[in-house]
């Protein structure tokens, strides 16, 4: 049962071991629940006994056992997410369309054009999608232990699971919606224009990552303090107004041009425009800069959810 | 076998900390159905729910061998928002059961009637119960971790829960958790008893409950 725990082949279980092998293994700091070697012993014996799990390796058996855990987290969280409203999963891809197009009568009414003469659907499009992925995953990850207790009462699923499902949830319906109203532009266009789909991909991988990461330091912020939750939205919010939605790092006067590049949103904003635009080059674009803030921001994080594992409360 | 070492737990409250768990060191054999009494607030359900893995000790570690439940009680394991179908369905799906096999047998078990397929928090606690036992008793344990749930119900649900119990007594067992020694004495045949902190076993029920009246007394005094 324990060694179901950080045994799929993720990064974040494997950044969890790699900074923290000294903290876990110091009985005084975090005593664990139990060491490998018992663990094995354990799973030694229940497979001998009445067990549930067929006589296989204890590590298959754990990655059987996690990546079940993690598909019925998937489809609940589905269901709790999506299920209740009448139009269901539609009302995923209708959200982000009604925002897009509130946004393109605004740009209308007003008698503004982008900047760089890029078409208007597709830089709403290509900066408020990856922006919602971003945030979404933040607010998601953030609240996986508060919003989901009655799940972690079952010992195979832990914290990290729930950020799993949800972090894989979110990306994989943002990028759908990205994909059909990417698809339903060239069927309005009549050509298919696409420059990079990889850059976009990469875009989409980098607003998942940094959204789940820094949702982690939320999480673990969250178990120590109530005023994380309510600090987020603050937080979060300037991110709207930096991050490129409404403008590109080439459109930025030069002066400012680097201080608008230190903020690693607006390079997925910047890869997912290079690479749908012909016309808009990739030079901003810092893929080592964001993978950095990532696992800085995963090391923060995943360190916050090591030391608060303890104090959940399950009433 | 259920072999816990120095397992302690300490809840921050406003006013201090609140040492739940004092330094536990026991081992609970399993192959009888083992009660544990304790007055409200005790931690009886504190350490049930760290025996199954759902929280985790301060301090110490827990060995097990066998499959052993969830906590099963009227609070947790279940979200609101989810029909009891749906709720089945996600654990017998991280339980590597067959779901449609799980979904079934819980149906027969709960006598829900139509509320099967409707959320959750439309669940009375007794609906609640029916629920979650006869989810357990879906799935092969083989040691149920029993959180004060055969209190509630009617005579029906009661006899069905002490069948069903009987009829797998060859392979599965029970930690139960109750601060009503009737119940106890109708499932068990060993007994500890939680106060301050501490765990004791006693070879009997009526042992452990002349104790437990003791402590009783004692705070009353």
């Amino acid at each position: 049962m324990v060694s179901f725990m950080g045994a799929f082949a993720g990064f974040p279980q494997l950044c969890q071991s790699l900074p923290l092998t000294v903290l876990r293994e110091s009985r005084y700091l975090l005593p664990r629940r139990m060491s490998e070697s018992e663990a094995l012993e354990t799973d030694a014996k229940a497979l001998a006994g009445p067990s549930l799990r067929r006589e296989t390796a204890p590590f298959i058996n754990a990655v059987i056992g996690q990546f079940n855990v993690i598909n019925a987290l998937i489809l609940r969280e589905t269901r709790t997410r999506f299920g209740k409203h009448k139009l269901g999963y539609a009302w995923a891809l209708l959200e982000p369309a009604l925002m897009i197009i509130t946004f393109a009568i605004m740009f209308k009414v007003a008698h503004r054009k982008p900047a760089d003469g890029l078409n208007v659907f597709g830089f709403l499009v290509t900066g408020i999608i990856p922006y919602l992925l971003f945030t979404k995953s933040t607010a998601q990850v953030s609240q996986a232990i508060n919003g989901n207790k009655g799940l972690l009462f079952y010992p195979q699923v832990k914290p990290l699971d729930v950020v799993f499902a949800r972090v894989a949830l979110e990306f994989c319906t943002y990028t759908a919606v990205f994909f059909l109203l990417m698809g339903g532009n060239v069927l309005v266009q009549q050509k298919v224009d696409i420059a990079d789909p990889m850059l976009i991909v990469a875009g989409f991988a980098m607003a998942s990552l940094l959204g789940a990461s820094l949702g982690l330091i939320f999480m673990g912020l969250g178990q120590l303090s109530n005023v994380a939750d309510r600090t987020r939205g603050p937080i979060m919010r300037p991110f709207f107004w930096i991050s490129g939605l409404f403008f590109t790092a080439h459109s930025v006067p030069l002066g400012y041009r680097r201080f608008v590049l230190h903020n690693p949103v607006m390079h997925v904003t910047e890869a997912v425009r290079a690479g749908w635009f012909p016309e808009y080059s990739d030079q901003y674009v810092n893929i080592p800069l964001v993978l950095t803030w990532v696992l800085g921001l995963l090391l923060i994080g995943l360190t916050l959810e090591t030391i608060t594992r303890r104090r959940i409360q399950m009433s | 076998m259920i072999a816990l070492k120095n397992i302690t737990k300490v809840y921050h409250t406003p006013f201090g900390p609140n040492v739940v768990l004092d330094d536990i060191t026991i081992t609970l054999p399993t192959g009888e159905n083992i009660g544990i009494l304790g007055k409200n607030g005790a931690g009886k359900s504190t350490l049930l729910r760290i025996i199954g893995g759902a929280e985790m000790p301060d301090l110490g570690t827990v060995r097990t061998d066998g499959q052993i439940s969830w906590p099963i009680g009227f609070s947790g394991g279940f979200s609101g928002s989810l029909t009891g179908e749906d709720n089945c369905r996600f654990v017998a799906r991280i339980y590597a059961q067959d779901v449609d096999r799980v979904t079934d047998e819980t149906r027969a078990f709960a006598e829900l009637g139509d509320y099967f397929y409707m959320p959750i928090r439309t669940y009375s606690s007794g609906m609640r119960a029916r629920l979650a036992f006869g989810l357990s008793m879906a799935i092969d344990f083989s040691v149920y971790l029993v959180d004060e749930i055969t209190a509630v119900g009617d005579t029906n649900f009661k006899t069905k829960c002490r069948n069903a119990f009987s009829e797998r007594s060859q392979r599965s067992s029970l930690i139960m958790v109750s601060h009503s020694p009737d119940t106890i004495r109708e499932y068990c045949t060993r007994c500890a008893v939680m106060h301050r902190g501490r765990l004791q076993l006693f070879d009997s029920v009526d042992e452990a409950y002349k104790v437990y009246e003791a402590h009783q007394a004692q705070e009353a005094a």
